[in-house]
């Protein structure tokens, strides 16, 4: 919901498939470094993280690629948070995202949906 | 070896070093329901997940379950609070109500669970921060004995998550479009010290707006966002 409405204010459209699908492009500027930074990072591959911070920083600058980078850093722990809490949306998000997020692909991570594919 | 983030391929802001050198001190020192010998030894724990091989096992199954066996260790943290270090650290995207509920009924309590998250995810911020800088990752902090504190949040409610929340007046949504006091801010309220350690080693990684960084908040969003999916993050 947060790329969503963010990509609006900043007029632009992001290509929300981008979320959940590693060929697609965000539609934003440097998506595709931003996405090969984040890929790296979540999947703890140092060389791959190498390789991802030589090509982004052919396009973008080093303090972008090093926020990139932090920010990704700081979901990969807030994620384990909510994932370990069984946190529900909030209210609002689950209302604004009612028709987005069986689209996008985010309704496979539904906490019933898991238990219903793991237990 | 302190945190201070010196040598890396990109140099963080001084305020993200304070908060991390802090954090990592917290961690180090004697909580609400583990001691200080615990929690740094969760952090160990932390890092022998990654080598674990059961954990590799039950990363390649179908499913978690499919796959029974003994954690490769480091500790003597309880058999529970080893499963869910490992568990949460290795395959945070397939954890279930069920699989909570195992390690509840196995003896570790609610607010032992609480905390041990709290330690647990901060490390990995700090960890994978380290790994972003191109850093080897810091020796675990040294432990601080002391007394537990053992303070509790008694205005809790069932607000649908696998452990009660504090209470929230208002779930109205704010300028950003979620509540004041999201739920994730809720999610460690149980044990007051927990959100207060986890948050202060990730707030000045990213803010809901506002952002004063070299990337622009829609760019963060979509690295938050991207990162939420790989790790099959439903919130």
């Amino acid at each position: 919901m947060l790329l969503r409405e963010g990509s609006r204010r900043e007029g632009t459209i992001a290509n929300l498939d981008a979320v959940t699908r590693s060929d697609a492009d965000v539609g934003l500027m440097h998506g595709m470094q931003l996405a090969a930074l984040v890929e790296a990072t979540v999947a703890n591959d140092g060389v791959g993280l190498e390789r991802a911070c030589r090509d982004a920083l052919v396009a973008m600058r080093a303090d972008a690629v090093r926020d990139a980078l932090l920010v990704a850093a700081a979901f990969n722990g807030i994620t384990r948070v909510a994932d370990a809490t069984g946190i529900p949306l909030d209210p609002p998000t689950r209302e604004a995202t009612v028709a987005l997020r069986p689209t996008v692909g985010i309704d496979a991570f539904d906490y019933a949906a898991k238990s219903a594919r793991y237990d | 070896m302190s945190i201070d983030y010196a040598g890396g391929r990109f140099a963080p802001r001084a305020a993200l070093i304070e908060a991390h050198r802090d954090a990592w001190s917290r961690i180090g020192a004697a909580g609400d329901w583990w001691n200080a010998s615990a929690r740094v030894a969760m952090v160990e724990e932390v890092r022998a997940a990654g080598a674990c091989a059961l954990c590799r096992e039950r990363r390649a199954a179908i499913s978690p379950n499919a796959v029974a066996g003994d954690h490769d260790t480091c500790s003597d943290l309880p058999s529970a609070a080893i499963d869910a270090v490992h568990r949460v650290v290795t395959d945070p995207g397939r954890l279930t109500r069920a699989w909570f509920d195992q390690i509840a009924s196995s003896g570790l309590s609610a607010a032992c669970y609480v905390e041990l998250v709290s330690v647990v995810a901060t490390t990995v911020v700090i960890d994978t921060t380290h790994r972003a800088m191109g850093l080897p990752l810091p020796l675990p902090p040294a432990v601080i004995d002391g007394p537990l504190g053992q303070q509790v949040e008694h205005d809790v409610v069932d607000d649908g998550a696998w452990l009660p929340l504090a209470r929230r007046d208002d779930d109205m949504a704010s300028a950003t479009g979620l509540p004041a006091v999201p739920n994730i801010r809720r999610a460690l309220s149980l044990v007051p010290s927990a959100p207060a350690l986890f948050f202060r080693a990730f707030m000045p990684h990213y803010r809901l707006g506002g952002l004063d960084f070299a990337i622009s908040q829609t760019q963060a969003e979509f690295v938050a966002s991207r990162v939420s999916a790989l790790n099959e993050c439903f919130y």
